[in-house]
C-alpha cells in the first residue's frame, strides 16, 4: 500500500520530468534545423532524453534522502529531478552557462549537484564502482546512508557493473542497483547482447536479491525499492532491481531510430507510465482538477528553470583552465595563447 | 539527351509530411562519368540520410543544388547528360 | 583553397567520398578479397557504426561477419586479439577512443605486447577502429583524440588519415598489415549527415585498391616560410591557416603525419632544414605527448636547422563542454596563423 500523497508526489515528479525533457528536446532542435547539426543550437553536443523512464527514478528515489547518493549514466534528467537536484542550475549547466551546477564545464552527462550527493557520468557502467565507494563510506562511518547506482539494461555485460556486484556483495554494502531496461543499447535490442531471461537472474550469481518490477508501473517500483533500500540500510546487503521502461524518444536526440520496428516505437508511446499513475491516484479519489493542477505546476516550474538558465552568462573562456585541481599553485600548461 | 534527377523515388515513407531537406554531400564531380546506379549525391532529410543514384549513364552536366544547398521534395537536384 | 602538393585521386578518379565512405569502401574490398576479415563492435549491424564506419556493410555481409558485440569492450578487443591469433583479420571498434580505458589492458598489454612477448612467435594482425575527436560539445569522455597515448605505448602502429583518399588507402594497408594496426578516424572528417564536415576531406577517391603505406607523412601544401606538422582535423585548420598568412605574404608548408607509429622523422626533417621555423598543431593534450615528441625528433637531428619553435595542442585540462570553453581549448585557425607569426 502507498499513501496517497506519495502517490501526488510521484505523479508531480514524473510530469516535471517528462514535460523537462519533451522542452528540452524543443530547446535542443532549435538552431538544427533543417539539417540537424549537432553543434549548433543553444544545447550543442549530444542529449540523452529520459521520456517514458519516470517510473524507474521516482520510485525508488521516493525511499532516499540528500544523504543517499546516487550515480546515474548518460541518461539522467529523471533521475537527478526525483533526487532533488537543483533544476536551475541543472538546466543552466545543460545550456552550457556560468551559473550551471558545474560551470559550464560538464555539461548534461556529467551533472555533479554535492548538495543531495548526485552525480552522472558518460562511459557505460562506471557509475557502479563510485556508488558502491558511496555504499563503502558509510558502511565504514557507520551511518545508515545508501547509495543507488543506475544504469541501463545494455550496461549489464560490462565488467565494471559485474565487479560492482562482487565487490558490494561481499563487503555487504549499503547498495542498490537499478537497471532500467528499455530493451535497446542504442540499436542493439537486449536479446541479441545479453544471454538472460531477465535482467534480474544476473543477481544470482552474485549472492543478492534480483528483483524485476514489469509494466512501467510507479507504484510497483516503490514497493520493490522500498524493500530493496529498507536491506541496504537495515545492514543487510545489496540488491538488484531491474525496471522494465519504454524509451519513447531516440538513443540521443539526432538519432532516427531507424533500426527500430515501427511496432516498438509505437507500443512505447502506449503504455505511458503516467497515465498508469494518473488511473491510481483516480482510484484513491483524487479529481482530474487535482491532477491538472499538478500538472500545471510542474509546466510551470520547468518554464522557470529554462528561462532562468537561458538568462545566464557564458563562461568567460579564461575559466576553461581552471578546476583541474582544488589546489590551483600551478596554471595548467597554455595551449594556445 | 539531358535527364533531370530528382529525390522522389528514395524519399522515405516515414518523412511523408516533411517537404525541404539538404544535400549533405555530392559524389562526382561536374563533367564527371557516371554509370546508371552510381550514387550522385547524400541528402539529409531532418535527421535521416538518403543516397540519390543516377537513373543513367553518362556524364553529370550540372549540380543544380549545391552541397550544403536546401531544396524542396520535388526540386531537380542535378542533370544528367546521357552517352 | 590549398592544393594538395600531393595531388592525389587525379586521372579517372571521377567520384569523390565522404572519409567515410572511403574507410567502408576498402573494408568492404578486404572483405569480399578475405574470408577471415570480419568487423566487429558496438552498433555496428543496422545502425552501421555511428560514424557511419560500417555504413551498408550488413547488407553485403550478413551479423556473422559484421558482429554487434555486448558492451563489453574488454570482451571483445580481447577476442579479436585471440582471432588475430589464430589467423583471422579482424577489425575491432572501439566507439569513441575516450573508452579505451574499459579495455586498456586487451590493448597494451595483450595487442600491443604478444608478438614481443613471444619473441615473434606469436602476431596481431588486427585492426583496432576507433572514432576520436572533439568540437562538437560532447565534453570531457566523449572528445579526446589520445594520440599521444596509443603511440607512446610500444607494440602498436597508429595511423590518423585526414582525408577520403588517405583513409581509403591507409585502411587498406591496416588490413594487410600484419602487425596491430589502431586506425583512428575523426568524427568531423567522416562527413556524417548530423555533423558536417569542413572542407577539405572529401577528396576524389580511385575505386580500385591501393595502399597509403604506414609511416609516410604526406606534404599536403608546399612552403618556404614556416613548417606546420599536424595531424587529423588540424591538418584542415592548418591549410585555412596556410591561406590566410599567404595574404601576408607568409607560405607555410603543411605536413599531415598520417602515421604516428611508424614515424615519418625524414619528411618533417627536410621541411624544417628548408624553413627553420617549425609550429606543430595537436588536438591532443600538450605535456607528454605529439608536440614534444616532433620537436624532441627535430632537436635531436636538425638542432641547428631550428630557428624558432612553437606548439599549439589542448592544454592539460579535461575538455570542458560549454562552447566558449571548448573553443578556448581546441586549437583555432586563429591559434594556428599567430603561432606561426610567432615564430617568424
Amino acid at each position: 500500500m502507498v499513501g496517497v500523497n506519495t502517490l501526488r508526489e510521484m505523479y508531480e515528479q514524473m510530469v516535471t520530468a517528462r514535460h523537462y525533457e519533451e522542452r528540452l528536446q524543443e530547446e535542443y532542435l532549435e538552431g538544427k534545423q533543417p539539417a540537424f547539426d549537432i553543434s549548433a543550437g543553444p544545447i550543442p553536443g549530444e542529449l540523452h532524453l529520459a521520456a517514458g523512464h519516470e517510473a524507474a527514478a521516482v520510485g525508488v528515489c521516493a525511499h532516499l534522502d540528500d544523504d543517499d547518493t546516487v550515480t546515474a549514466p548518460h541518461r539522467p534528467h529523471h533521475v537527478a529531478i526525483a533526487k532533488g537536484v537543483d533544476l536551475e542550475k541543472m538546466t543552466a549547466e545543460i545550456f552550457g552557462r556560468e551559473t550551471g551546477l558545474c560551470k559550464g564545464k560538464g555539461g548534461h552527462m556529467h551533472l555533479f549537484d554535492p548538495d543531495v550527493n548526485f552525480a552522472c557520468s558518460g562511459i557505460i557502467a562506471q557509475g557502479c564502482p563510485p556508488a558502491v565507494g558511496a555504499a563503502m563510506a558509510a558502511d565504514k562511518r557507520n551511518e545508515d546512508s545508501v547509495a543507488v547506482a543506475y544504469l541501463g539494461e545494455g550496461a549489464v555485460d560490462q565488467g565494471a557493473f559485474l565487479e560492482s556486484l562482487n565487490l558490494a556483495a561481499v563487503q555487504d554494502l549499503p547498495v542498490v542497483f537499478v537497471v532500467e531496461d528499455n530493451d535497446w543499447a542504442i540499436s542493439m535490442p537486449q536479446g541479441r547482447i545479453t544471454d538472460v531471461d531477465t535482467i534480474a537472474d544476473r543477481a544470482d550469481g552474485f549472492d543478492m536479491p534480483g528483483v524485476r518490477v514489469d509494466h512501467d508501473d510507479a507504484v510497483a517500483v516503490y514497493e520493490a525499492a522500498r524493500d530493496a533500500v529498507g536491506r541496504a540500510r537495515n545492514g543487510n546487503g545489496p540488491t538488484l532491481l531491474d525496471v522494465q521502461v519504454h524509451r519513447r524518444m531516440g538513443h540521443f536526440m539526432g538519432d532516427a531510430e531507424g533500426y527500430r520496428p515501427d511496432a516498438d516505437i509505437e507500443r512505447a508511446k502506449r503504455l505511458d507510465s503516467i497515465e498508469r499513475l494518473a488511473d491510481d491516484l483516480r482510484d484513491e479519489e483524487v479529481g482530474d482538477d487535482e491532477l491538472d493542477e499538478i500538472r500545471s505546476r510542474a509546466e510551470e516550474r520547468v518554464e522557470d528553470a529554462i528561462e532562468w538558465a537561458k538568462d545566464q552568462p557564458e563562461p568567460d573562456a579564461a575559466a576553461a583552465h581552471e578546476d583541474v585541481f582544488v589546489d590551483e599553485s600551478t596554471a595548467a600548461s597554455g595551449g594556445d595563447d | 539527351m539531358i535527364v533531370d534527377v530528382d529525390s522522389e523515388s528514395v524519399w522515405p515513407a516515414d518523412a511523408d509530411d516533411v517537404d525541404e531537406a539538404v544535400v549533405a554531400n555530392w559524389f562526382v564531380r561536374e563533367g564527371g562519368a557516371v554509370d546508371a546506379g552510381d550514387t550522385l549525391c547524400e541528402i539529409q532529410i531532418e535527421k535521416v540520410s538518403v543516397d540519390v543514384t543516377a537513373p543513367e549513364s553518362g556524364t553529370l552536366a550540372e549540380r543544380v543544388v549545391p552541397e550544403n544547398g536546401e531544396f524542396r521534395r520535388d526540386d531537380v537536384l542535378a542533370r544528367i547528360e546521357t552517352d | 583553397m590549398s592544393t594538395p602538393a600531393s595531388d592525389p585521386g587525379t586521372g579517372d578518379a571521377d567520384r569523390e567520398l565522404t572519409m567515410s565512405r572511403a574507410m567502408v569502401d576498402a573494408i568492404a574490398s578486404e572483405m569480399r578479397a578475405d574470408d577471415e576479415v570480419f568487423y566487429m563492435g558496438e552498433d555496428v549491424q543496422d545502425y552501421g557504426g555511428i560514424f557511419d564506419s560500417t555504413e551498408g556493410l550488413l547488407d553485403e555481409f550478413g551479423r556473422d561477419r559484421v558482429v554487434d558485440a555486448p558492451i563489453s569492450e574488454t570482451a571483445y578487443v580481447g577476442a579479436a586479439v585471440g582471432a588475430a591469433q589464430a589467423g583471422m583479420r579482424p577489425i575491432a571498434e572501439i566507439m569513441f577512443a575516450d573508452f579505451v580505458g574499459v579495455c586498456l589492458d586487451q590493448v597494451y598489454n595483450q595487442m600491443a605486447k604478444n608478438t614481443y612477448m613471444s619473441g615473434g612467435s606469436f602476431n596481431v594482425p588486427m585492426v583496432l577502429t576507433t572514432a576520436v575527436g572533439g568540437e562538437y560539445n560532447d565534453a570531457a569522455q566523449h572528445s579526446q583524440t589520445l594520440y599521444g597515448l596509443f603511440s607512446h605505448l610500444p607494440g602498436m602502429k597508429v595511423v590518423v588519415p585526414s582525408t577520403a583518399y588517405d583513409a581509403k588507402g591507409l585502411m587498406h594497408a591496416a588490413v594487410r598489415d600484419d602487425d596491430p594496426v589502431v586506425y583512428m578516424f575523426h568524427k568531423r572528417l567522416m562527413g556524417i549527415g548530423w555533423m558536417p564536415a569542413p572542407e577539405g576531406p572529401k577528396t576524389p577517391v580511385p575505386d580500385e585498391d591501393y595502399t597509403v603505406p604506414l609511416g609516410e607523412a604526406d606534404v599536403k601544401r608546399e612552403g618556404e616560410d614556416a613548417t606546420v606538422v599536424t595531424l587529423g582535423l588540424h591538418v584542415h585548420r592548418a591549410l585555412d591557416a596556410a591561406d590566410r598568412l599567404a595574404d601576408d605574404g607568409t607560405e607555410v608548408e603543411v605536413i599531415d603525419l598520417r602515421s604516428l607509429v611508424p614515424f615519418d622523422t625524414e619528411t618533417v626533417l627536410d621541411s624544417v632544414e628548408k624553413t627553420g621555423r617549425l609550429v606543430v598543431v595537436d588536438e591532443d593534450y600538450q605535456s607528454f605527448g605529439v608536440t614534444g615528441e616532433v620537436i624532441a625528433r627535430v632537436a635531436e637531428r636538425a638542432p641547428d636547422a631550428l630557428e624558432a619553435v612553437e606548439r599549439v595542442a589542448i592544454p592539460d585540462v579535461p575538455i570542458p563542454y560549454s562552447r566558449p570553453l571548448e573553443k578556448e581549448v581546441n586549437p583555432q585557425v586563429e591559434d594556428i596563423v599567430a603561432a606561426v607569426e610567432s615564430v617568424e
